[in-house]
């Protein structure tokens, strides 16, 4: 503490936290009781608590502008891409000259420039190369993506974190999206509350057209780009990969769409809905994500403080017809296949075999499973089906479990009679 | 912070410590062995470790191509069952609803795919074009033409094709069941 | 589908045979929104902010990223400790002490070159005496926190008159907050309402009707038959259907389910798709296409008999649409949209194209009810939306607190949302009466009661509002500036655009339970 205050004495000045403080001085009414007013949850705000933020993007910005602004002092911030001038109309961090370089980067250092004490580490590039360690360290995760696939591997990720034997393992998540004058914000429980992956059927998916729709019969401006992405680039350009980025590559799907338009008299293949089609552009304005990034903040700061309850647990804001918003609870799923599905601690004999364990499965009388599929997070240890996969793990059959597995180690078990699986952790004697 | 751990004490079932197996390489290892393939479908995994990466042959017991084997090669990717699974023809076969390039019409490949539905799903769509290809929607708009114009030369041109011949200029590769 | 068109309309404007050019480039991610004709109001207009607050400068960010055409911060404070702290458009510690206004503009100008900004450090009280027609000059002004004599001043000079701007007020204490609008009236052309237009299968244009009953589906070639657009198939059954039931289209359940019956033995495999969406779509038969009574209700509008060639172009058109509609077929103008469905290309084009023609023709005599000239671009937009047509009515800011008997209505309608508005009302008038003391809930639960009328009862979520208040009176916390800032731009833009549809009245926000409301 004393080193600490040391260090922001310089940046902290008298008043700059008078906004901020009136609402950590004192609790309102539908404060929790737990909330301890004052200087306690000013120092672990200011002090200890440590920020992670995904995406420094649209939404990334603005969380990264927030966060600074209400105190959080220990903030880092990943992101894989690069500036490109399509980003200037909302992520405001950016000015012309930097496009081409590292969003990360440049964000944190603008905002350690602008909000004088605050510590931004960037890092530049995936969410996949960190491991449980890294994200062990931070206390709260706010995810400002555009990638269904990111958001799958971080919510499971930070669900797998969780530890029944250690309470700083559970990490809240709070997540945020926008499209067009639509968003939403949510706030993610890992084990606790529904996941990411418990909603997954709410997603919208981008449109797709028939393949033969694309290939005999086209109607519509869309059906003549896909022709030309999905099967005349592959076709004519051979292995070469397609990069929507490159100005050439759309220049040659929008000529050939252009003219396959033409020869089936349809109207409106333009360049920019070429683009549109092919990089699946979502609109994406500033004022969305500020609404969305504004909310997830303020989620993360009651959250960090207890100064008021936070969202349970969805919020979506519609604004294309006046301002509609609609806050829920969505639901937990049993059979989500991160966070729902039984876990069992088992414990027995490092002699015992896989086909031992098996049994022993099948004999439990609470779990009622049948035929079990085993396997570890590295290979698979016995598959029921299909026959090639059977007798590939055959042999696996008569070794000791312990050889596969390690000692705290895990192993997934699927079979037809779960709602989707069962995690075993498996401890020796 | 917020106590959230003291709310955990009271739920049960939730609080233990889950694999690190990923949501898509679980779901597939369900598909898998929970598939329920008749004689005449076939999966072969080049690498029996790596699930995302196999093949499936189909060998017809009846209709028009009966008597051929016909191999599409399955690629999943860690966004499934998000994606579906990407499916292409491994051979160049003369049918409607097959291009030269492999590519498949086959509407739960793409359009209509649901996380709801599986492998299985995609592998029975699979061999019911070889029952029943249709010629209203094609690929192959050549076979297409032939099928419901004049459906005995279009049954010469799937046996001619199946052995390895010529049809209008394009050699298709011999798929005979050995 | 909607987004489709979207791209189509943002693209009009743009060279179609080569890259777009840098500024199209950046404002890519919202001209799939609003496209080119939204974009150039929003480059036409002029918005004045009062004070240079956290919030202010978070509105103010959101509309100078998207590239309004100008923005002045009217401010004569300076900056204070306090400010520095929350808000991302002062610079620190190295801000004190300087003009807001100035370092606020200084540091918003940076986001967007094409932007022009004006830092003004006079004072409102002033200009409302001297030179008000400054302030009418805006299109819109927007205060946040204002001193209640001096709102009530502004909102009063720009009520006077019509033509004058649009007034955004908005108020935060802490985690709550509320912002309102007040405008005579606001029109809409391009709504991007979800509803698609009527196709009129119930009421075919002849060129349809012909094209339906000239195809042969018995022997027509069976891979046609499995092409034909379930359009051409409705319009031809129905025809079938009426001649053998005295013109009359399906009535009853059963009649309907017998006409769905009726189109499905029309296939002549199992497996004809354009049947089955025929099938689903049948509603269109026997559901009469007639004038929306949402746009039937916009003729009633004052404003249609009153009609001046002065009026705006808004209301002859509005009346031209009227008089369209007093002849046959009684309906709004024919879109041209055809939504995608299973069908050949040839098929669905040779479709496309009888609707083309026929919305051509409907327009043209559309047109021949106008009364005054009106660019034909505006004519093609104003047909083509039709069925989305809005007409907003708003009210003058104070309006529902000078009207204890409104606002007992609204605590029943919206009790939540009223009780942070009361609380916030109380907050105000309070802070005028006893500038720098801190305000007690007791105090803001009388200065509330004094808004209802005798005797009535608060909401019931009252206490926890005004307890929030009297907990952050002079809070202006950053994520509360930041979702507002969000919030009022995006209802700024819809009102510049014209286009979407903003909110008519108050919208509040409670940022501790994460909700939004209307009143």
């Amino acid at each position: 503490m004393s080193s600490q205050s040391a260090s922001t004495s310089n940046t902290d000045w008298p008043g700059r936290y008078h906004h901020i403080d009136q609402v950590l001085n004192s609790p309102g009414p539908r404060t929790d009781p737990a909330f301890l007013a004052g200087d306690g949850v000013k120092d672990f705000l200011r002090h200890q608590a440590k920020i992670l933020v995904i995406g420094a993007g649209g939404l990334g910005c603005e969380i990264l502008a927030n966060l600074a602004l209400t105190g959080f002092k220990d903030i880092h911030v990943i992101d894989m891409d690069t500036i490109d001038i399509s980003n200037l109309n909302r992520q405001f961090l950016f000015r012309t000259k930097d496009v081409g370089k590292p969003k990360a980067t440049v964000a944190a250092e603008f905002i350690m420039k602008r909000v004088p004490g605050v510590k931004v580490t960037p890092y530049f590039g995936k969410i996949q190369d960190k491991d449980d360690n890294y994200y062990m360290q931070f206390n709260l995760v706010i995810c400002g993506l555009d990638s269904v696939e990111a958001r799958r591997w971080m919510n499971a990720t930070l669900v797998n974190l969780v530890d029944p034997e250690n309470p700083e393992s559970l990490k809240p998540l709070i997540d945020g999206g926008t499209e067009g004058f639509k968003g939403q914000a949510r706030v993610i429980l890992p084990t606790i509350t529904s996941c990411y992956e418990c909603s997954l059927d709410m997603l919208n998916k981008p449109t797709a057209f028939p393949i033969c729709t694309i290939a005999n019969t086209p109607r519509l401006p869309e059906h003549c780009i896909e022709w030309a992405s999905v099967l005349e680039w592959p076709r004519v350009q051979g292995d070469k990969k397609m990069d929507t980025d490159d100005p050439e590559h759309i220049g040659w799907l929008f000529s050939v769409a252009a003219a396959r338009a033409k020869e089936f008299n349809i109207e409106g293949v333009t360049w920019s809905l070429t683009q549109g089609v092919v990089k699946n552009i979502i609109p994406a304005i500033a004022s969305t994500n500020a609404i969305i990034s504004a909310a997830c903040c303020n989620e993360a700061f009651k959250i960090a403080t207890s100064s008021a309850a936070y969202l349970n647990n969805y919020f979506m804001l519609i604004g294309t017809e006046g301002v509609y918003s609609y806050t829920f609870e969505h639901e937990k799923r049993d059979d989500c296949p991160v966070c729902g599905g039984e876990a069992l601690e088992l414990t027995f004999s490092a002699d015992l075999t896989v086909e031992g364990l098996i049994e022993m499965l099948v004999e439990k009388q609470d779990i009622q499973i049948k035929k079990p599929s085993l396997s570890s997070p590295k290979s698979q240890i016995y598959l029921q089906a299909p026959p090639q996969l059977e007798e590939a793990t055959r042999p696996n059959l008569a070794k000791r479990v312990s050889e596969l597995v390690p000692n705290g180690g895990e192993v997934t078990v699927t079979a037809s009679t779960l709602p989707f699986s069962l995690s075993l952790r498996i401890t020796y004697t | 912070m917020i106590k959230i751990w003291s709310m955990k004490k009271n739920e049960d079932a939730a609080a233990k410590k889950k694999p690190k197996t990923s949501a898509a390489q679980i779901r597939v290892q369900k598909d898998l062995t929970e598939l329920d393939l008749p004689s005449t479908m076939k999966t072969n995994f080049p690498d029996p470790a790596d699930l995302l990466n196999f093949s499936l042959t189909i060998t017809p017991d009846e209709g028009m191509y009966r008597g051929g084997a016909f191999t599409f090669s399955f690629a999943i990717n860690t966004n499934y069952p998000h994606d579906p699974p990407k499916v292409k023809c491994t051979q160049t076969i003369y049918h409607p609803n097959v291009d030269l390039e492999g590519n498949v019409c086959l509407n739960i490949l793409r359009e209509d795919w649901k996380p709801v539905l599986n492998l299985n799903s995609v592998m029975v769509g699979l061999q019911y074009l070889f029952l029943e290809p249709n010629a209203d929607d094609p690929l192959n708009k050549d076979a297409a033409l032939e099928m419901s114009k004049n459906r005995d030369q279009f049954l010469n041109n799937v046996k001619a094709s199946m052995r390895g011949g010529h049809i209008k200029g394009t050699q298709y590769d011999n798929v005979l069941a050995r | 589908m909607a987004e489709s068109l979207n791209i189509e309309n943002a693209t009009v404007t743009i060279a179609t045979d080569a890259q777009p050019d840098n500024k199209t480039r950046r404002y890519d991610r919202q001209l799939r929104l609003w496209a080119a004709t939204g974009q150039s109001a929003l480059e036409n207009s002029r918005i004045l902010v009062i004070s240079g607050s956290a919030t202010s400068t978070s509105i103010l960010k959101n509309l100078v990223l998207p590239g309004i055409g100008h923005f002045t911060i009217l401010d004569n404070e300076k900056v204070s400790p306090e400010d520095a702290g929350n808000n991302f458009f002062l610079e620190g510690q190295s801000s004190i002490g300087k003009s807001r206004a100035e370092e606020a503009v200084r540091l918003l100008a940076e986001l967007n070159d094409s932007v022009e900004s004006k830092a003004d450090t006079s004072n409102l009280e002033d200009i409302l005496e001297k030179n008000s027609s400054y302030l009418t000059s805006f299109t819109i002004v927007i205060a946040h926190n204002l001193d209640p004599k001096l709102l009530d001043r502004l909102s009063t000079l720009l009520w006077s008159d019509v033509s004058h701007p649009t007034l955004v007020v908005v108020r935060s204490a802490g985690f709550l907050a509320e912002f309102f609008i007040q405008f005579h009236e606001h029109p809409i052309i391009e709504s991007h309402s979800e509803t698609a237009p009527s196709l009129r299968l119930d009421k075919a244009f002849p060129a349809l009707l012909d094209y339906s009953l000239s195809l042969d589906f018995e022997t027509m070639d069976p891979t046609d038959h499995t092409h034909v657009p379930y359009v051409i198939i409705l319009v031809r059954a129905l025809e079938d259907w009426k001649k053998s039931h005295e013109g009359k289209p399906p009535q009853t359940y059963l009649e309907k389910k017998a006409f769905k019956e009726g189109v499905l033995a029309m296939k002549i495999k199992f497996d004809e798709e354009n049947f089955d969406e025929a099938e689903s779509q049948a509603y269109r038969c026997w559901t009469e296409t007639t004038v929306p009574s949402e746009i039937a209700s916009l003729f009633q509008y004052p404003a249609l008999s009153s009609l001046s060639p002065s009026s705006p172009p808004f209301f002859h058109l509005l009346a031209a649409l009227q008089k369209f509609t007093l002849e046959p077929p009684y309906t709004l103008p024919l879109t041209s949209t055809l939504p995608d469905m299973k069908a050949n290309t040839t098929s669905y084009i040779h479709l496309q194209k009888l609707y083309k023609a026929r919305a051509e023709e409907e327009k043209e005599r559309f047109k021949s009810f106008l009364t005054v000239p009106v660019d034909d671009s505006i004519v093609d937009t104003f047909v083509k939306n039709a069925h989305g047509l809005k007409v907003l009515r708003g009210r003058k800011w104070g309006a529902l607190d000078a009207d204890p008997t409104a606002l007992a209505n609204a605590i029943s309608t919206s009790s939540k949302q009223v009780a942070i508005h009361l609380s916030l009302s109380a907050l105000t008038a309070l802070i005028m009466k006893q500038p720098g003391v801190a305000p007690t809930i007791e105090a803001l639960t009388q200065e509330a009661q004094s808004l209802l009328p005798p005797g009535s009862e608060f909401p019931e979520e009252f206490s926890d509002a005004v307890g929030e208040v009297a907990r952050a009176p002079t809070a202006d916390l950053p994520n509360t500036a930041a979702l507002l800032g969000g919030l009022v731009a995006q209802e700024v833009i819809k009102m510049i655009t014209k286009q979407y549809v903003p909110i008519e009245s108050y919208c509040v926000v409670d940022l501790v339970e994460t909700w939004t409301g209307i009143i």
